[in-house]
């Protein structure tokens, strides 16, 4: 009997090794310890033994019983661990399935990246329409009655307006700067905002020029302030744009509506400032220019020039985007061309 | 601008520690831009003068030809194309190592020995443009070579040394100099250079003009146009080239030398700004010089042969009977100095820089004398010109005397006087400057400073007193830039926390443009605001509210958009070459005629509003349609904006007869969906695919104060959810079954319609969801089916629905 009993359980234990799967495992689990088991059929048969064979058996029979019943816990761990959700191979190297595409323009991108600097900053967001005045895009500036900006050559008028002055006389607007004496006109002072939007100029058009551009304006109006506070609004864009500190310096640049005005360059990233062809191997590109707001900017926008001062900087969008991306072509910003854009998600 | 430094170093003498690169750098950074720095020493390494001394011909080649050349230490065999090769002949000759501009077009090129068809040849006999000298050697043919006849030199002299070309040249950016008249000259930059430096500047040039001469005849008409005028007669001059060393200046800033007298003016010129102009004294009919205004259609024969009919805008030069020149633009052509000249009327004036400006917008190119005039000149500077050209007509005339003279002078240009405050210049400069150095940097420039209780009183000098410093910033300004405007300390930004920024519609144009691009999966694009007709026209657009522009930049691009849609368009029709499905919108400014002042009233601009156009472009119409019906349906929810909705009421221009849609908020259209009609694909070249498209006027749209979401308790009993499939005439509509059972059940959901072989003809098949929900017992399978039954009934009763049977 014992010799019987011992075969059972090494059988049992071999068996219960050998199963392949979670199914097999039930079969084998219900042949060894289920109802119709050999062991059942040993312990229901227990009545016939003597007393002391019926312990002896008894001890032996629940001691196997636990030995199997431990192992086939161990192995359906074994086999749950082992085991796929999948019923056939999986080809990993086949592509993920496309999430839903779509992306904001490039440059409205970089519109909201600034924006959020400068929102931070305590600045406003402000837009003025395209179609502005010779008054507001000119005459308030400063710009002189003769200046050559004036001329369709440089800008474009509306129809019927052409000959016309000051405020009849209407146009897309040239730059951005206008904007700043209507925000003034309605604000007031002390203000500080930005700017956003497109300009537009009577140009030839080739890879690096076009008749339709973006520009990033911003202003701030106050008491009792130097002009050297622009370099922190400057450095901020750079850094939010670039992610990095970047080199510049300023220098005299001359604009109708500021005094002084300056030019400021970037450390040229293509080639550290070594000098190269991209910045025309002189280590500086020119990026935005700026200025300490003309009185008689302040004027029309009905300031007290003794009382206020403040600065402008103006940044291009497009030669932004170009120089985070290395685009080439300015044009394509106005294609409308998918295979261009599908670049920027 | 072109300067010359040795130019400027007659005028400074330059600390030995600053280079070229300094000099550009500082003068970039403080007064104006130095595009370029150029070595032209450098660039001719190399290239020297050659003699011929023998010539033959080649043996394989009928237009080349083998040159013995004397090349100072050595003969060398040159093979050369040259047109003009005779022996004896000084040319100039590029040996092995120089580089030479091949054909004088591209980058430069290194020359090497090399065979020329089997020929030896150590070198290269150039033509001007090869070698930069073009404007010393005007060519009249491809193949003509430099013929050095003439000049003083011997075989073996570097061409740089003989012609005087050992200089730096400083590329100065013309736009940085726009608003300021002083610099147009190498004085003027050289007074930039000894304040950057601190070094002195030396005077110009004196002449002693004897005041007892006759006076010339000359008659101002207009003198707020002409300011001042000085003529001066002088005999003793021929037509002769003028010396190498000014012929050398002229070519190093960019000009042609012609002849004595004309390079005479133009050197004045570029040295102090003060344009000149030389008469033949003969043509000055009854020596008499007349400035006037031109008389309207009066005719004027240009040196460049062109007839010009002038207005009486026109300031023009006249003698006794008619205009001779084009008052500081354009000499005439009968004014020019001839082979016979044997004297001269010389011209140094001060004309009105908006005159100048008005009559030179006739010409495609501005000359120097009258870009220089455009600036604003001072009467004070026809001195300059005078003294330094009488210095070099007697010069290089020896034997030249004045005969007569005149200076008419009716205005002088009065110095500005400004105040500025110390205290002032302190806060506006964000640190106080110590007065020795302000007083320093004035002076220096030219002003005379004058510090009395706290306030400087400046006297600005007159050649920047033209338009160009008048106020006390530009005091502020002048000192800061000779500073270094990087030598002032950055200050912060303070930020003040009064409010914080709420620009609810700038955020809801972003909420959009994000929804769309972010969500929905469209690409945004950007299109010019005007547009081409032919778009407006397919879309069958009213162009009758259109803004149209004076000057397009082209004929078919006269209007301004009224309506994204023809843009889109075009976009779509554009995009179809590299793709057949996408989806895009744009979200820009649109005009229309009407009245509109945001600023003030005496400002009446066009309508200008913001519009929302999106389009998917796809195979399956039906299927587009839904989706971008979907993308507006969901947009006020997910933008947090009041609701807009859809509704049929008319059918835009461009939208199929049957599928289109009205946005609506309120009660007002501000908007529609639909597919692009047939004619309008038709037209505009969209072909084998369909186009869904919306457009909104997004000035309408309100965005909310503030997330407008509800919390809505969830449901302790899960909900039941049934599908149902119905076979209904095709002509019922979703709303009609919605509105029938949305009562009988807790959400009701549309799910699918179907066409197809199993379902009768003029019917379809909808799928939809049905959810119910029991707040207080679960409920039982039978509850169910009745609530089912219930449901199918309903829709039987009311819109003539079968269940479909699988």
């Amino acid at each position: 009997m014992e010799e019987s009993l011992k075969q059972v359980k090494e059988e049992g234990i071999e068996k219960i090794a050998n199963t392949k799967d979670l199914e097999e495992l039930e079969v084998v689990r219900k042949d060894l310890i289920g109802k119709k088991s050999k062991l059942s059929e040993v312990m229901q048969n227990m009545r016939n033994l003597s007393n002391d064979e019926r312990k002896n058996v008894g001890i032996l029979t629940t001691e196997i019983k636990n030995v199997f019943a431990e192992k086939l816990d161990e192995k359906a761990k074994e086999l749950i661990d082992q085991k796929s959700v999948l019923d056939r191979p999986i080809d990993l190297s086949l592509p993920g399935k496309k999430v839903s595409e779509g992306a904001l323009h490039p440059i409205t991108q970089m519109k909201y990246d600034l924006n959020d600097a400068f929102l931070s900053l305590g600045f406003e967001v402000y837009s003025e329409d395209d179609i502005s005045s010779e008054k507001y895009a000119f005459d308030n500036l400063n710009f002189a009655k003769d200046h050559p900006a004036r001329q369709s050559m440089d800008t474009y008028w509306l129809e019927g307006t052409e000959d016309k002055e000051g405020a009849e006389r209407l146009c897309l607007r040239p730059h951005l700067t206008g904007g700043s004496v209507r925000y003034l006109l309605k604000h007031g002072a002390p203000a500080r905002f930005v700017y956003p939007g497109a300009v537009f100029r009577n140009e030839t058009t080739d890879a690096r020029h076009e008749r339709a551009f973006y520009q990033y304006e911003a202003l701030i109006v106050d008491k009792n302030i130097s002009f050297s506070s622009g370099m922190v609004m400057i450095q901020t864009i750079l850094e939010k744009v670039f992610g990095r500190k970047i080199n510049t310096r300023m220098r005299e640049g001359f604009f109708p509506f500021t005094e002084p005005g300056y030019e400021i360059d970037m450390e040229c990233l293509v080639c550290g400032g070594k000098g190269c062809k991209v910045c025309n191997h002189n280590g500086w590109i020119e990026v935005m220019p700026g200025g300490v707001i003309h009185p008689n900017v302040l004027r029309s926008a009905n300031l007290d020039p003794e009382e206020w001062t403040g600065f402008y900087i103006n940044i291009g969008l497009d030669r932004l985007v170009m120089m985070r991306y290395g685009v080439d072509d300015v044009r394509l910003f106005h294609s409308a061309d998918l295979r261009f854009l599908k670049e920027y998600k | 601008m072109r300067v010359s430094l040795n130019l400027i170093k007659k005028y400074i003498d330059l600390p030995k520690n600053v280079d070229e690169k300094k000099i550009a750098y500082d003068l970039t950074l403080r007064t104006v831009e130095v595009e370029n720095v150029e070595n032209l020493g450098e660039k001719l390494h190399d290239i020297v003068v050659g003699k011929i001394v023998e010539l033959k011909a080649h043996p394989n080649a009928d237009k080349l030809r083998i040159c013995k050349v004397d090349v100072g230490d050595k003969e060398i065999q040159i093979v050369c194309g040259g047109s003009n090769l005779y022996e004896d002949e000084l040319v100039v000759v590029a040996l092995p190592g120089a580089e030479v501009i091949w054909h004088g077009e591209g980058e430069p090129v290194k020359i090497k020995e090399t065979k020329m068809r089997g020929e030896d040849s150590f070198g290269m006999i150039c033509a001007s443009s090869e070698v930069f000298l073009e404007n010393f050697f005007p060519t009249s043919s491809e193949t003509e070579i430099v013929d050095l006849k003439g000049i003083d030199c011997k075989p073996g002299d570097l061409i740089s040394d003989i012609m005087d070309l050992n200089d730096t040249i400083l590329e100065i950016d013309n736009k940085s100099l726009s608003n300021r008249p002083d610099l147009w000259g190498h004085y003027g930059i050289a007074r930039e250079i000894a304040t950057i430096f601190d070094i002195d500047l030396k005077p110009l040039e004196k002449y002693e003009l004897d005041k007892n001469l006759p006076k010339y005849d000359v008659t101002i008409k207009d003198e707020d146009k002409c300011k001042r005028y000085f003529a001066a007669e002088i005999d003793g001059i021929e037509e002769k080239p003028s010396p190498m060393w000014m012929q050398s200046y002229l070519v190093k800033c960019g000009m042609r030398p012609i002849n004595a007298i004309v390079d005479i003016t133009n050197y004045v010129m570029i040295t102090t700004g003060q344009p000149l102009h030389a008469f033949d004294k003969t043509h000055v009919l009854g020596e008499k010089i007349i400035v006037r205004n031109a008389k309207e259609g009066e005719k004027l024969l240009l040196l460049d042969d062109n007839t010009i009919s002038l207005t009486s805008d026109d300031l023009v030069i006249c003698n006794e009977k008619n205009p001779m020149c084009l008052a500081g633009i354009k000499g005439g052509k009968d004014d020019s100095i001839l082979p016979d000249t044997t004297g001269i009327l010389l011209e140094v004036a001060n004309f009105d820089a908006g005159t100048i400006r008005k009559t030179d917008k006739r010409f495609v190119e501005k000359t120097d004398s009258a870009n220089r005039y455009e600036k604003a000149l001072d009467t004070q500077r026809v001195d300059d010109g005078i003294n330094l050209a009488l210095s070099l007509i007697k010069e290089i005339f020896p034997d030249s005397k004045i005969i007569k003279y005149n200076d008419v002078y009716p205005h002088e240009t009065i110095r500005n006087e400004i105040e500025v405050s110390e205290n002032w210049l302190t806060e506006r400069l964000g640190k106080k400057i110590d007065s020795k150095v302000i007083n320093r940097i004035l002076t220096s420039l030219g002003y005379e400073v004058k510090l009395e209780k706290g306030t400087y009183k400046v006297l600005v000098p007159t050649y920047r007193s033209t338009g160009d410093v008048t106020m006390k910033d530009d005091v502020m300004g002048d000192i800061a830039r000779i500073l270094s405007f990087d030598s002032f300390e950055k200050s912060p930004i303070t930020i003040s926390f009064t409010s914080s920024i709420k620009q609810n519609d700038i955020l809801l144009e972003r909420r959009i443009k994000e929804y769309l691009a972010y969500r929905c999966g469209f690409y945004e694009i950007f299109t010019y605001p005007w547009i081409d007709e032919k778009y407006i026209d397919a879309a069958g657009i009213d162009k009758e509210k259109s803004i149209t522009l004076a000057t397009p930049p082209a004929p078919e691009l006269k209007y301004l958009k009224s309506s994204l849609i023809p843009g889109m368009i075009e976009a779509i029709s554009k995009n179809l070459r590299y793709y057949d499905s996408f989806k895009m919108f744009e979200y820009d400014e649109v005009y229309s005629k009407g009245k509109y002042s945001p600023s003030s009233e005496d400002e009446i601009l066009p309508i200008q509003t913001k519009s929302l156009v999106a389009s998917i472009t796809g195979k399956d119409a039906k299927s587009i349609f839904y989706e971008l019906k979907g993308v507006i349906e969901e947009m006020s929810r997910y933008t947090h904006m009041e609701n807009i909705r859809l509704e049929q009421k008319e059918k835009p221009s461009w939208a199929d007869i049957n599928a289109y849609l009205n946005i609506i908020k309120g009660n007002e259209i501000i908007g529609s969906l639909g597919l692009l009609s047939t004619k309008v694909m038709s037209e505009t070249k969209i072909k084998r695919t369909n186009v869904a498209i919306f457009e909104l006027d997004a000035s309408m749209l309100e965005p909310f104060a503030s997330r407008t979401n509800k919390y809505k308790k969830l449901p302790e009993l899960p909900l039941i959810e049934k599908d149902l499939s119905i076979i209904i005439d095709e002509s019922v509509k979703w709303d009609d079954i919605y509105k029938a059972i949305k009562n009988l059940a807790y959400e009701v959901e549309f799910v699918d319609e179907y066409y197809g072989d199993k379902i009768p003809n003029g019917k379809k098949s909808l799928t939809l969801k049905v959810r119910f929900i029991n707040e207080d017992v679960s409920m039982n399978a039978e509850q169910i089916s009745e609530k089912m039954d219930e449901v199918l009934n309903t829709l039987n009763k009311k819109c003539g629905a079968e269940l479909r049977q699988e």
